[in-house]
C-alpha cells in the first residue's frame, strides 16, 4: 500500500498472471485460515509456530502473525522459568507477556530438557562458545535459590540445578533460532518495523531467561548485525536506532555492562571516514561527546583539546566537501558548543569569553579561506552568517555595523545562490536589520 | 566417439579462453549443438591459471621467441634454493598454486559483472574485494631529510582525500575538484573543457587545467592503470570515471572484484560448466589439425588431433598468434613468503577484507626503466597459493631490459612491505614471460569466426564482452537463429535455485 | 493567494477525477496478491483514501455506511482497532479508526454498535508509559513518538486527553529535540521529518509550541527542499512526495511555510501524478499508492492549490472536520 522507488509500469497483467495471482492468494488465505483456526482454539504449539514462519516469509509486515508467533514461543517452546523469577516464590506470570500461561509452559519443559543436553559442547553462530558462560550462571542460579534450599537433599538440589540449566540452554536455542529466522527477512526488508521489533523481543527474552554472561554474548552479537545492516545502508534509520538501543541495554545493569561511549564514539569516527555525508554518524557523535567527556572526567584543558580536535576534523572535512550539508550541521553543533555555557550543551562550559571569541574568529577566517577555491557554495555563506551571529551572542551584544556590512554581502550571495528559500532570507534581513 | 561424427554440429569452439567460454555461456540455453575443444589439458587458454606443473610444460612451449607464432614468448622461471630458512615454509607442492597467466581485476561497474548476474553464472563464483591502490615512493638519501622507500594509498574518494595526512589542504581542494570533474566530465558544461584536448596526454592536462602538483599527477595517472603511463585525456577520464563510480558500488571500501580461484580462468570454467549443463560437449587435450569447407553444403569439416573429423556449420577460434600486435606486456609472477599483510588491510569501516591490492611504480620511480611497473598482489585468500604466502603479478611495457626492470621493482617493493616480527619477504618462485595483444577486432570468414587475442589490460576491458556479444549475434545469423535468440546472457535460474514459496 | 499558485507551464494540473476513481477502485483489487499482502494497512488505507477524497471535494465518493461498518468490524473488545478483521489491535489502526469516525461524523456509532468511546480512550491511554510519558504501539511495547502523536490526535478528537499524563508526554517530546532543532523517534535519535511532524503536532495539540526552537527547526525543515522542488526527510537523502506533508505541515504549524519555494513544490507533486489512471507516487514516474496520494493532496492543500479543501496541519484531517469537532477558527 506504500511503495517507494518502484518504477510505474503501464504493463497490464495477462490472464495467465492473474490466474497465478489467484493461486498464490488461495495458498496465502489457506495458510492464514489454518493459523486463525488454531489461534481461535488456543492451540499455540510448534505447528502453529511453523505456520507463522511460512506466513511471515511471505509477508513480514503481518504484525498480527508476529504477535501469534511470540505467543506460541512463550507458551510452547520457551521454558516457564525466568532468571528474574527464580528468586521469587510465585511462578512467573509477568504482565509484559500477556499470553504466558504457566500450565502449558510447565508441560513443555520436559522435551526442552532433553534437547538441551549439557554434555554436548555448544558453539554460538559466531563461534563464541556459550559454555564459557555457564560458570557464573550456575553459581548465580544456586546462590539465588530460595531459603527452602537448605531443606532439600544434595541430589534434589543438583537435579533442580540441572533442570534449570537445561531450561536456559533450551531457551538460548529458541532465541538463537528466532534471531536467525529474521535475518533473511531483514535483508529483504531492512525497513520493516515489525522484524526489528521481533528481534528486540527475542533479545529481551535473552535478558530475562539466560544467565547474564550468555545473555550478554547474545546482545553483543547483535551489535555485529547492526553494524552489518549499516554497512549495507549507512543511513538506515532503524539500524541506527537499533544500534543505539542495543548499546544502551549492553550498558545496563541487567547485562552487567559498563559505558560503551568510547567504543561507539570510535565507531562514528570510522563511519565518518567511510562516508563524510553520513549525518547519522555525525549526529550520533554529537550525542556521545557530552557523555564521553563526563565519563573521562575531562579537565577544562582536556575539553579544550577535544574541541580543537573536533574543529580540526571538521575543517579538514569541509575542505574536501564544502557542498555537504551534513558537515555544516555538525559545524552548527560545534558553534553551539562555543556559544553555550551550559554543561549539557557545551563541551567547554567554562571557557573564557575571549577564548570563545578567538575560536569563532578562527572559524570565520578558515571558512573565508574556502572561498578562494569554492565560490558558489551557499553553505559557506550560511556558516559565515552563523559565525557572525554566534560572535555577537558570545560577547552578549548586537551585531555591529561592520559585521552587518559583511552579513549583507553574504546574504546577498545567499539570495543569489539559493532563491528557493527567498522567504527565509527576507525574514533574516528584517530580523537583523540587513535590508 | 562415433556420436561426434553422427551429425553436424552447429558450432565448434576452439579454446576455452575467457572469450570463448563467455560465448558458450551466452549460447548455453540456445539448444544449439556445441562441441568445445581445447588443446590444453586445462581450461582457460591464455587466461588460464596454472599449477607449477602446468607452468613447467607451458614454459617449455613458450620459452623461445622463435617457437612459431604465439601470444606468449621469452618465458623463463627461477626457484629459490631448496634448503629452507628458519620461519619459512618454502615452496609447497606444485598443485597448491594456480598462477594466473593474465590476471585482471574486474571493476564493480563492469558489464561483465552485470552479465554474470543476468546469466546466473555468478552463483558459482566467489568474488573477493580488491582493496587499496598504492603508489611506490622511492626513498631519499638526502642528508637533510633521509626517507625510506614507502607505499602510499592513492586517495580516490572524498573520504580518502579527507583521511590523507600527507597532502596539503589546498592541494586537497585541487584534487577534489579534479575528481568531481571526472564524475561529471560528460556533462554539457564540462565537455568543452576537455574535448579539444582529448588526445593530449592526461598528465599535461592535469597540470595545465587543474594545477595538480607532481605527486598528485602521479596519483591520478597511476590510477588509470596505463601500462605505458602516457594515457590520453579521453581514455584517462573514461577509465578514472569507471574507477570512481565503481568505488563503493558493491559495498564500502572497494572498487573492483576478483573471482576466487584464478580470476578470469575461474569465470571461464564456470561459463564452460554452464555450457556443459546446456548440452555442450567438452574435449580437453584436443586440437584442431585442419579445417576444410564443403563448398556444396557450406559445412566445415574439422579434423581433430584425436583423428576424428567432425562436421560443423560454424567454427569459433581465438587469435593465438597475436597477429598484427598492437600492444604487449612483460610479466613477472612471483610467489612470495611471508604473506605481505600490510597490503591487505581493511581501511574503511564495514568493508570486506581485501584479497587483492595494486601497487604502482610510476615511470621514473625506479632507475633504468622509462615505463611504470604495476604489481597486483594476491593474498592466499584468492586460493592461488598456500596460506602464509602471496603472489605478486608484476607487469610493464616490454623493452630489452624489462626483465631486469621487473626484478628491480620486485627487489624494491619487498623491503617496503615487510611487517615487523615477520621475516623479510622473499620470492620462492618467479616466472617471466611476455604477452602480445593482436588486433582487437572480431574477424569473420565464411563459417569461421576468429576472436581477437585477450586484452592485456590490468582491469577487465568491457570491449571484450562487446566482442563476445558481436560473435553471438553473428552466430545466430549464420545459424538462421531468427527471433528466439532472446536477450544476450539473460537467463532464469535453472530449477532448484528458486525457493520463494510458502 | 491561491490564484498565484497555479501550476507552472509544462506541469500537469491536478487530475482530480482520476484520483477519485483511483481511490474508489482500491478495494476492487481482490484478485491481486498485493492487495492481501497489504491487509495489515487496510484501515489506515481507508483513512488515507477517504481523507484525500474529502480534500478533493468528493467526500461521498466512498459509501459512508459501508465505511462505518468496516471500521466497527475492526474493533476488539479492549476498545482498540486492528487493521482489518482478524488483525490485532494497534495504536496506528486505532487512530485511523477514530479519525475515520470523526470525519464521517459517526463517533456516536461507537456507543450504539461498538465498544463505546470510553473503551477506545482506555485502550489508548493504557499504552502510555507512565514513567517516561511516551506511548507504545501495542502490548508488545515498541515506543516511538509516532504513537505519542497518534494518542494525542485520537484522544483530543474524542475529548479524552485528560485520560493521559499530558505533561509527562510533553516533557518526553522535549527530550527528543536535537541540536539542529529537529526531533527523532526518541531521545538521542537523529532528526527526521516524519518524527518532527509527530512531535511538533503533538506539542501543538498540547498547546506547548513554546518549546520549539522555531528558527532553528524552520531552517532545518526549509533545507529539506532539493533543487527539483521536492522535499526530503533528512540531509543528503532523496526527495519523496510524502515529505510534502511531514515537512510542510511542520513548517505550517510553526508559521514558516514561506521558507520554501511553494510553487516548485507544487510542480514536483503534480509531476508525481499518474494523470491517466490516478494516484500519486513518491517520485515522478514511480508506482502510485494511496499513501503518497494522500500526502500529495494534503501538500497541495497546504500550498493553497485551487479547488482543494483546506487541511488541518496538526490532525491531517479536513479543516471542516476539526473545526466541527474542536471548534475554533
Amino acid at each position: 500500500m506504500t511503495s517507494h522507488g518502484i518504477a510505474r509500469s503501464t504493463h497490464v497483467r495477462t490472464e495467465e498472471q492473474r490466474q497465478a495471482d489467484l493461486v498464490r492468494i488461495g495458498k496465502y488465505h489457506d495458510l492464514e485460515g489454518q493459523l486463525r483456526e488454531r489461534v481461535r482454539n488456543g492451540t499455540l504449539d510448534t505447528q502453529t509456530l511453523d505456520l507463522t514462519s511460512r506466513l511471515l516469509r511471505a509477508n513480514p509486515e503481518y504484525y498480527t502473525v508476529w504477535n501469534v508467533r511470540r505467543r506460541c514461543l512463550t507458551s510452547s517452546t520457551l521454558s516457564a522459568s525466568r532468571r528474574g523469577s527464580s528468586r521469587s516464590s510465585a511462578p512467573s506470570n509477568s504482565t509484559d507477556t500477556p499470553t504466558a500461561t504457566s500450565s502449558s509452559g510447565a508441560s513443555s519443559s520436559a522435551p526442552a530438557a532433553t534437547r538441551g543436553s549439557p554434555e554436548s559442547p555448544r558453539t554460538g553462530p559466531s563461534g563464541i562458545t556459550v559454555d564459557g558462560a555457564a560458570g557464573p550462571a550456575t553459581s548465580h542460579g544456586a546462590g539465588g535459590e530460595s531459603e527452602a534450599a537448605g531443606e532439600k537433599s544434595r541430589e534434589e538440589r543438583e537435579a533442580a540445578r540441572d533442570e534449570e540449566e537445561a531450561a536456559w540452554r533450551s531457551d538460548a536455542d529458541v532465541i538463537a533460532a528466532e534471531l536467525s529466522f529474521t535475518i533473511p527477512l531483514l535483508m529483504e526488508a531492512p525497513k520493516c518495523y515489525w522484524i526489528w521489533n521481533h528481534r528486540t523481543w527475542a533479545l529481551q527474552q535473552a535478558t530475562e531467561r539466560l544467565p547474564q554472561a550468555a545473555a550478554r554474548a547474545t546482545w553483543e552479537r547483535e551489535l555485529g548485525l547492526a553494524g552489518k545492516m549499516l554497512s549495507k545502508d549507512r543511513r538506515n534509520f532503524h539500524a541506527w536506532g537499533y544500534r543505539r538501543w542495543v548499546v544502551s541495554r549492553l550498558e545496563g545493569p541487567a547485562l552487567g555492562g559498563g559505558s560503551m561511549a568510547e567504543a561507539e564514539f570510535a565507531y562514528t569516527t570510522g563511519m565518518i571516514h567511510g562516508d563524510l555525508s553520513n549525518f547519522s554518524a555525525w549526529h550520533t557523535r554529537s550525542q556521545l561527546i557530552p557523555r564521553l567527556l563526563a565519563e573521562r572526567g575531562a579537565s577544562d584543558a582536556a575539553r579544550k583539546k577535544f574541541l580543537e580536535d573536533e574543529l580540526a576534523l571538521l575543517s579538514n572535512a569541509v575542505n574536501v566537501g564544502p557542498e555537504d550539508q551534513s558537515l555544516w550541521y555538525y559545524h552548527q553543533f560545534l558553534l553551539l558548543n562555543l556559544v553555550s555555557r551550559d554543561e549539557k550543551e557545551s563541551m567547554v562550559p567554562r571557557l573564557e569569553t575571549a577564548e570563545r571569541t578567538a575560536y569563532i574568529q578562527a572559524e570565520i577566517e578558515g571558512i573565508k579561506d574556502l572561498l578562494e577555491d569554492y565560490q558558489d557554495i551557499k553553505w559557506i555563506y550560511e556558516a559565515l552568517m552563523e559565525c557572525a551571529l554566534s560572535l555577537a551572542k558570545v560577547e552578549d551584544r548586537e551585531v555591529n555595523d561592520e559585521e552587518k556590512g559583511e552579513m549583507r554581502e553574504w546574504l546577498g550571495k545567499l539570495r543569489e545562490l539559493d532563491p528557493m528559500r527567498e522567504g527565509r532570507w527576507v525574514d533574516v534581513a528584517r530580523r537583523y536589520g540587513l535590508e | 566417439m562415433e556420436s561426434l561424427t553422427e551429425s553436424t554440429w552447429d558450432v565448434v569452439i576452439h579454446g576455452t579462453g575467457l572469450q570463448q567460454s563467455l560465448l558458450v555461456l551466452a549460447l548455453s540455453r540456445s539448444g544449439k549443438k556445441i562441441l568445445h575443444v581445447d588443446p590444453n589439458e586445462y581450461y582457460g587458454g591464455p587466461d588460464a591459471a596454472l599449477t607449477l606443473q602446468d607452468a613447467e610444460s607451458w614454459l617449455e612451449a613458450h620459452s623461445g621467441s622463435s617457437t612459431g607464432p604465439s601470444l606468449f614468448r621469452s618465458a623463463a622461471h627461477s626457484k629459490a634454493g631448496e634448503q629452507k630458512e628458519e620461519g619459512r615454509k618454502g615452496l609447497s607442492s606444485g598443485r597448491a598454486y594456480s598462477l594466473s597467466l593474465s590476471p585482471q581485476i574486474i571493476h564493480a561497474r563492469s558489464t561483465l559483472l552485470s552479465h554474470l548476474v543476468s546469466s546466473r553464472a555468478y552463483r558459482q563464483l566467489e568474488f573477493l574485494a580488491v582493496g587499496s591502490f598504492f603508489i611506490y615512493r622511492p626513498g631519499s638519501e638526502s642528508e637533510s631529510a633521509p626517507r625510506a622507500a614507502s607505499l602510499t594509498r592513492i586517495p580516490a574518494t572524498r573520504e580518502a582525500v579527507f583521511s590523507n595526512t600527507e597532502i596539503a589542504p589546498r592541494s586537497k581542494r585541487s584534487l577534489m575538484k579534479f575528481l568531481k570533474f571526472v564524475l561529471d566530465h560528460d556533462s554539457e558544461a564540462n565537455l568543452p573543457l576537455w574535448t579539444p584536448r582529448a588526445d593530449d596526454p592526461l598528465d599535461e592536462f592535469l597540470l595545465s587545467d587543474f594545477k595538480l602538483d607532481s605527486d598528485l599527477r602521479a596519483y591520478v595517472v597511476t590510477l588509470t592503470l596505463s601500462q605505458t603511463g602516457d594515457i590520453s585525456v579521453r581514455d584517462g577520464l573514461a577509465v578514472l570515471h569507471r574507477h570512481l563510480t565503481s568505488t563503493g558500488f558493491f559495498g564500502p571500501g572497494f572498487a573492483a572484484l576478483y573471482p576466487k580461484w584464478g580470476g578470469g580462468s575461474e569465470v571461464a570454467q564456470v561459463a564452460c560448466r554452464a555450457g556443459a549443463v546446456g548440452g555442450a560437449v567438452y574435449m580437453l587435450g584436443t586440437d584442431i589439425r585442419s579445417v576444410a569447407r564443403d563448398d556444396a553444403t557450406g559445412e566445415l569439416e574439422i579434423e581433430l588431433t584425436t583423428d576424428v573429423t567432425v562436421k560443423s556449420r560454424t567454427l569459433v577460434r581465438g587469435d593465438e598468434a597475436g597477429e598484427k600486435p598492437t600492444e604487449a606486456v612483460a610479466r613477472l609472477v612471483a610467489v612470495v613468503d611471508p604473506p605481505l599483510r600490510s597490503l591487505f588491510e581493511v581501511v574503511v569501516e564495514g568493508s570486506p577484507a581485501p584479497a587483492v591490492a595494486v601497487v604502482a611504480f610510476p615511470a621514473g620511480s625506479l632507475e633504468g626503466g622509462k615505463y611504470p611497473v604495476y604489481v597486483v598482489a594476491h593474498s592466499s585468500d584468492t586460493g592461488e597459493c598456500p596460506s602464509g604466502q602471496s603472489i605478486l603479478y608484476l607487469s610493464t611495457t616490454p623493452s630489452p631490459t624489462s626483465k631486469s626492470h621487473l626484478e628491480t621493482a620486485l627487489a624494491a617493493l619487498l623491503p617496503s612491505i615487510s611487517v615487523s616480527g615477520e621475516p623479510e619477504p622473499k620470492p620462492l618462485y618467479t616466472l617471466y614471460y611476455e604477452q602480445a595483444q593482436g588486433a582487437p577486432e572480431l574477424r569473420s570468414d565464411g563459417g569461421t569466426l576468429t576472436l581477437p587475442s585477450p586484452r592485456i589490460s590490468l582491469s577487465f576491458d568491457d570491449g571484450t564482452l562487446d566482442i563476445v556479444r558481436e560473435a553471438w549475434g553473428l552466430l545466430w545469423d549464420k545459424l538462421g537463429g531468427g527471433e528466439e535468440r532472446g536477450e544476450f546472457m539473460v537467463f532464469e535460474d535453472r530449477e532448484g535455485a528458486d525457493d520463494d514459496e510458502m | 493567494m491561491a490564484s498565484t499558485l497555479d501550476a507552472a507551464p509544462g506541469d500537469p494540473s491536478l487530475a482530480t477525477d482520476a484520483h477519485v476513481v483511483y481511490i474508489q477502485t482500491l478495494d476492487t483489487k481482490k484478485d491481486d496478491y498485493n492487495y492481501w499482502l497489504t491487509e495489515h494497512l487496510r484501515l489506515n488505507g481507508v483513512y488515507w483514501g477517504l481523507t484525500a477524497l474529502h480534500l478533493l471535494g468528493r467526500p461521498d465518493a466512498l459509501p459512508r455506511a459501508d465505511t462505518i461498518d468496516f471500521v466497527l468490524s475492526c474493533q476488539h473488545e479492549n476498545g482498540g482497532f486492528g487493521a482489518a478483521p482478524g488483525h490485532d489491535a494497534h495504536m496506528l489502526s486505532t487512530v485511523s479508526a477514530v479519525q475515520l469516525l470523526v470525519m464521517l461524523d459517526a463517533v456516536d456509532e461507537l456507543e450504539t454498535r461498538g465498544q463505546g468511546v470510553a473503551k477506545v480512550g482506555g485502550f489508548i491511554a493504557n499504552l502510555q508509559n507512565r514513567e517516561t510519558g511516551t506511548f507504545a504501539g501495542d502490548e508488545w511495547g515498541e515506543e516511538d513518538t509516532r504513537f505519542l502523536y497518534g494518542a494525542f490526535n485520537a484522544l483530543s478528537l474524542l475529548g479524552l486527553l485528560d485520560l493521559v499524563d499530558v505533561e509527562k508526554a510533553v516533557q518526553h517530546v522535549a527530550s527528543c529535540a536535537n541540536f539542529d532543532g529537529g526531533y527523532g523517534t526518541g531521545p538521542g535519535a537523529e532528526s527526521h521529518s516524519g518524527q518532527i511532524f509527530t512531535c511538533v503536532a503533538a506539542l501543538a495539540i498540547a498547546g506547548r509550541l513554546d518549546l520549539v526552537d522555531v528558527d532553528k527547526l524552520g531552517q532545518w525543515l526549509s533545507e529539506r527542499q532539493v533543487p527539483c522542488g521536492g522535499l526530503n526527510g533528512r540531509p543528503e537523502k532523496q526527495e519523496d512526495v510524502c515529505y510534502s506533508w511531514w515537512v510542510l505541515s511542520s513548517l505550517d504549524i510553526i508559521g514558516r511555510s514561506h521558507w520554501i519555494d511553494r510553487e516548485k513544490l507544487i510542480g514536483f507533486i503534480l509531476r508525481c501524478q499518474d494523470v491517466e489512471r490516478g494516484g500519486i507516487s513518491d517520485r515522478p514516474g514511480n508506482m502510485v499508492d494511496v499513501w503518497h496520494t494522500l500526502f500529495g493532496v494534503t501538500g497541495l492543500s497546504l500550498l493553497g492549490y485551487p479547488g482543494l479543501e483546506p487541511v488541518d496541519p496538526v490532525y491531517c484531517l479536513p479543516r471542516k472536520t476539526t473545526q466541527r469537532v474542536l471548534g475554533g477558527a
